[in-house]
């Protein structure tokens, strides 16, 4: 099988193996389920099978792609590179596009998608021409960024489920979940696979629904209930800004599509380029128009950068960031991804490694170019990551709850793929992709070990119940230290080198915005071509502006570097308090705390040898030979070159001619990480006074005494002050003391407010409550949207509701008036009948007397 | 006897027909009698059709009245069914026992009772006796019931 033929056969068939899984699944589960626990455990097979199949044809499309993709660059010698796609149409699921050609005036010729230009109208867009198109067709594209996605997901996804089939064993929803999981890996799938903004609208809907449906799986818990409830809720906020984005940019550019489509639904590159070609040279026929649908990330849009700027790029760059930030847990709408924490471990896992989290970054990394044009958005972008990234690791430094720590980790880490994102350099693209990738192992991996300490410890995960589990969990503190190592950006694991990748882009960003305000006084800008095309592609900043960017990329890079300190801080704190330390296991676990068994140890390994290994796998290792110069020659981001988005558009002129390895950001990253790494193990390896030294001093306990009357009272026993006291009354100067005594006091009393208030503040508090950021959204969203709906509610009760019983009630009043003549006798109907009768006769008398 | 005058005849025994049959539905709670009212006021429609038919020399009326006839059998056995199933209920043939379909609520209809004459408070008038006083027999007032 040849490889187009094999990427056409594996695209459809990578998501309809686990859709298939998931129906036979939920059709089959409540049967097998009755028939006892030992048949139960077969009801994983079908789903763990799928996902694996699932997972070997990803692997197999990336090595595909790949070989495409080198081939089609060894075979254009042509100097732009518009990148790999292949689009596979399944079938139009909808197509209003002839409605519009019908009732367009403009229209001249029905049989050609030809349109003549209205003389003396301007015509800025596409959008403009008649192909104003709404053709929805489901098909799925194969290129680099979504093979790279494809293949990540699944494997995550299978070892997920292969340790779910131990982790869940015994549970009542057995079946249910696995029909679950299911359904989440063909969204997921999807999702990442679809090439077209409504489908992707679609499926990124599913994803929601499916973690809604998994984070509240144990639904009779209230908590769980309640945080899928949150998890959707939140969730619908950055939807809204999305589909508002699609709104958007369907007016903008005319098309959803991410391809380029012929009039006649044929995605066929080189038919689409001949026309394109064919009408480019003969522009003053029909300007502008092609014939061709051009998608909102076609080759042809890409090829010559045709992206609308101005207030419009940024709205939709911003809606779209607001989808995102929902679906990826950013910083105003993170709040759901702790407590989706609610759900079974196996959940956590998926959702933060692989499936859902990972949704919002792919689709900011696909819609790049779009955010190529708009750099205003682009810097939103990176201050939101970058915030994120800060706030989630301080609040993960004070969480006592294993999985909560790993959860304020994941955001945090997911800011720093937005920041790389938003840094709007390749580089910073495939680093955040990078990122995305090598997380996903470790994350999974982190999850899986808190999954596999929670089964141990029945059910208990807060640290401060048990400690010192080495011994009693080797497998498990061994895959747990690897993932702390990687999350922290320990060299050689593979958080080193995405981590690094990402603060190299926000330093590159940096020198490239030195590099614009430098080349715009620079008279001889117009002699190097490449120079020039960069500082025209920041023309519309002004100078002002374009200093402002880069002093707040210049914080954001010691920010990310100070995240990248809480994070080793973070991960080895809870390490710690896990694994090391006395012995100590809750009663919940009874006497068998004990090891997992091999269908949970083993996924752990294998993630574990993915964390360790996969950064220097993705870096290339024939680089190493080369010596540390070669370092940068990163396999991953040429293999992500290739993909149309990266390749073509805005960010093709940033793509770097040279590789070059930032020793010193990559030293600077490691020492800041040994430092957080050594901080955290000195603190919490042995004896923990320390700790409540540092507890205290955040605690600002010497401000608070200042504002206690007892201390004050308290003083005269000191020694020193109490001989000066006794003295001064000796002498009869005793009004001395009570007149500073007094003063002390209103001091301290003016002090007090302030004081207490910071008592309720203090670093420490806010750490451990999150900010208050649900209580503060609690105060500000919540509970104003209650009483509103409260206010409609009796609106719909009384008002609404009211004018409807009113009216149903009057046909019945008017009935009841009548209601004593029907009385049950067949001889008073018989009379009623005669006189009606008799009634009709004399009327038709009179009237005919009349 | 033109035309006219005949045509009076006939509307005359039809409508005194109807009425009769009219009457007798609305005052009669036997049910069997309400239902051969009900024939009654049938056979007065179809007389009257009859004569109409015949002044105006058209075979309509009659057509008509073989129609209705046939229709009526029909009605007979259905009705006749049907008071026979309620009286095998109740063992009455009287139509306001059967007045259920009326609203909710309202009171049902019962005959007012007739007082029942008891026997002592008869005051039969008496008469002086004279002559012989008859020969009763004994056993023959133990067999016959009182006249």
């Amino acid at each position: 099988m040849d490889n187009s033929r094999f990427i056409d056969f594996a695209l459809p068939l990578i998501p309809a193996l686990p859709l298939a899984a998931a129906i036979l699944t939920a059709l089959v589960g409540p049967w097998v389920a009755r028939l006892g626990a030992r048949w139960q455990a077969l009801l994983a097979t079908p789903v763990i099978a799928a996902l694996a199949a699932s997972c070997l044809l990803s692997l197999q499309l990336v090595y595909k792609v790949d070989f495409e993709q080198r081939d089609l660059a060894a075979g254009t010698a042509s100097e732009i590179h518009t990148g790999y796609e292949r689009v596979v149409t399944l079938w139009t699921w909808a197509d209003v596009s002839s409605a519009y050609e019908l009732k367009d005036p403009v229209k001249q010729d029905q049989t050609d998608l030809d349109v003549k230009r209205l003389p003396g109208k301007v015509y800025p867009l596409d959008f403009d021409l008649g192909l104003k198109d709404l053709q929805i067709a489901v098909a799925l594209r194969a290129d680099a960024l979504t093979a790279m996605m494809l293949g990540m997901v699944t494997f995550v996804s299978t070892l997920v489920a292969i340790f779910a089939a131990g982790y869940m064993a015994g549970d009542r929803g057995y079946w249910r979940f696995f029909a679950y999981i299911g359904l989440f890996v063909f969204s997921m799938t999807m999702l990442v696979s679809v090439s077209n903004f409504v489908l992707l609208y679609v499926f990124w809907e599913a994803v929601g629904v499916c973690s809604y449906l998994l984070i509240g799986f144990w639904y009779e818990k209230p908590a769980a209930a309640a945080a899928g409830m949150k998890a959707f809720l939140v969730n619908r906020v950055g939807d809204f800004g999305f589909a508002i984005a699609l709104f958007l940019i369907w007016t903008t550019y005319g098309s959803l599509n991410f391809h380029d489509t012929l009039a006649n639904g044929s995605t066929d590159q080189e038919a689409i380029e001949q026309v394109v070609a064919a009408r480019q040279s003969d522009a003053d026929a029909a300007p502008g128009n092609s014939g061709v649908v051009r998608g909102v990330l076609g080759k042809s849009r890409l090829v010559r950068n045709d992206y609308v700027a101005g207030p419009i790029a940024v709205w939709i760059c911003l809606l779209l960031l607001l989808g995102a930030c929902g679906k990826s847990a950013q910083f105003p709408l993170h709040v759901w991804l702790p407590d989706a924490m609610e759900g079974p471990t196996p959940v956590s896992a998926l959702i933060h490694a692989a499936t859902m989290v990972t949704a919002g970054v792919y689709m900011v990394a696909r819609c790049s170019p779009l955010f190529a044009a708009a750099p205003e958005a682009q810097l939103m972008v990176a201050v939101i990551g970058a915030f994120t990234a800060l706030l989630a690791g301080l609040i993960a430094l004070t969480q006592y709850d294993l999985k909560r720590v790993l959860a304020y980790s994941t955001v945090s880490q997911l800011g720093y793929m937005f920041l790389a994102l938003g840094t709007g350099l390749f580089a910073g693209v495939t680093g955040g992709m990078f990122h995305l990738f090598t997380h996903a192992f470790f994350k999974a991996l982190l999850f899986l070990g808190a999954g596999s300490v929670m089964h141990a410890m029945g059910g208990v995960i807060d640290m401060r119940r048990f400690g010192g589990l080495r011994r009693l969990m080797p497998y498990t503190y061994a895959t747990f230290l690897i993932g702390c190592l990687a999350l922290s950006g320990i060299f050689p694991l593979a958080g080193f080198w995405s981590k690094d990748s990402i603060l190299g882009a926000v330093h590159d960003k940096v020198h490239q915005l030195d590099h614009v305000i430098e080349g715009r006084h620079d008279p001889h800008i117009g002699e190097h071509r490449e120079s020039a095309a960069l500082v025209q592609s920041f023309a519309s900043l002004t100078e002002g502006q374009l200093t402002a960017y880069r002093g707040i990329y210049q914080i954001l890079y010691y920010s990310a570097l100070f995240t990248a300190f809480l994070t080793a801080f973070y991960a080895f704190r809870a390490f710690c308090l896990t694994f090391h330390g006395e012995e100590q296991i809750p009663d919940e676990a009874g006497h068998h705390a004990h090891e997992s068994p091999p269908v949970m140890v083993v996924p752990l390994a294998i993630l574990a040898v993915c964390a360790a290994a996969a950064g220097i796998w993705a870096m290339g290792s024939e680089n190493f030979a080369g010596g540390i110069r070669h370092w940068g020659e990163n396999n991953f981001s040429d293999f992500l070159s290739h993909t149309p988005s990266l390749a073509a558009g805005g960010l093709a002129n940033t793509i770097p001619a040279t590789h070059e390895f930032h020793l010193s950001v990559a030293g600077l990253s490691t020492l800041v990480a040994l430092a957080g790494m050594g901080l955290a193990l000195y603190l919490y390896m042995g004896e923990r006074s320390e700790v409540s030294l540092l507890e205290r001093l955040f605690k600002l306990e010497g401000a608070q005494k200042l504002a206690d009357p007892q201390w004050i009272a308290q003083l005269e026993r000191v020694g020193w002050i109490g001989v000066v006291t006794r003295t001064l009354r000796g002498a009869g100067l005793g009004f001395l003391v009570t007149l500073v005594g007094l003063i002390l006091g209103v001091v301290s009393l003016i002090l007090a407010l302030p004081l207490l208030l910071l008592s309720y503040i203090t670093p420490h508090k806010l750490s451990a409550n999150k900010f208050y950021f649900d209580e503060i959204y609690d105060v500000l969203f919540v509970t104003p949207l209650r009483w509103l709906s409260l206010f409609f509610y009796w609106i719909d009760r009384w008002l609404v509701d009211g004018l409807v019983n009113f009216t149903a009630s009057v046909p019945p009043a008017i009935g009841s008036l009548m209601r004593g003549l029907q009385g049950g006798l067949v001889q008073f109907y018989a009379v009623a009948m005669v006189l009606g009768v008799l009634i009709l006769i004399a009327a038709r008398l009179l009237l005919a007397a009349g | 006897m033109n035309e006219t005058s005949l045509l009076f005849n006939y509307l005359s025994v039809g409508a005194i027909l109807f009425a009769l049959g009219l009457v007798g539905f609305l005052v009669r709670r036997n049910m069997i009698l309400m239902f051969l009212c009900a024939e009654m006021m049938l056979q007065g429609v179809s007389v009257s059709l009859i004569g109409w038919g015949r002044y105006h020399a058209d075979w309509g009326g009659q057509m008509l009245v073989i129609f209705m006839i046939t229709v009526a059998a029909c009605e007979a056995g259905i009705g006749l069914a049907l008071i026979l199933m309620l009286a095998q209920r109740t063992g009455k043939l009287d139509s306001t026992v059967w007045q259920d379909l009326r609203e909710e609520g309202l009171p049902a209809y019962v005959d007012r009772e007739v007082p029942e004459e008891r026997a002592e408070e008869q005051v039969w008038p008496t008469l002086t006796p004279a002559g012989r006083r008859p020969e009763i027999d004994l056993e023959e007032l133990s067999h016959r019931s009182r006249v």
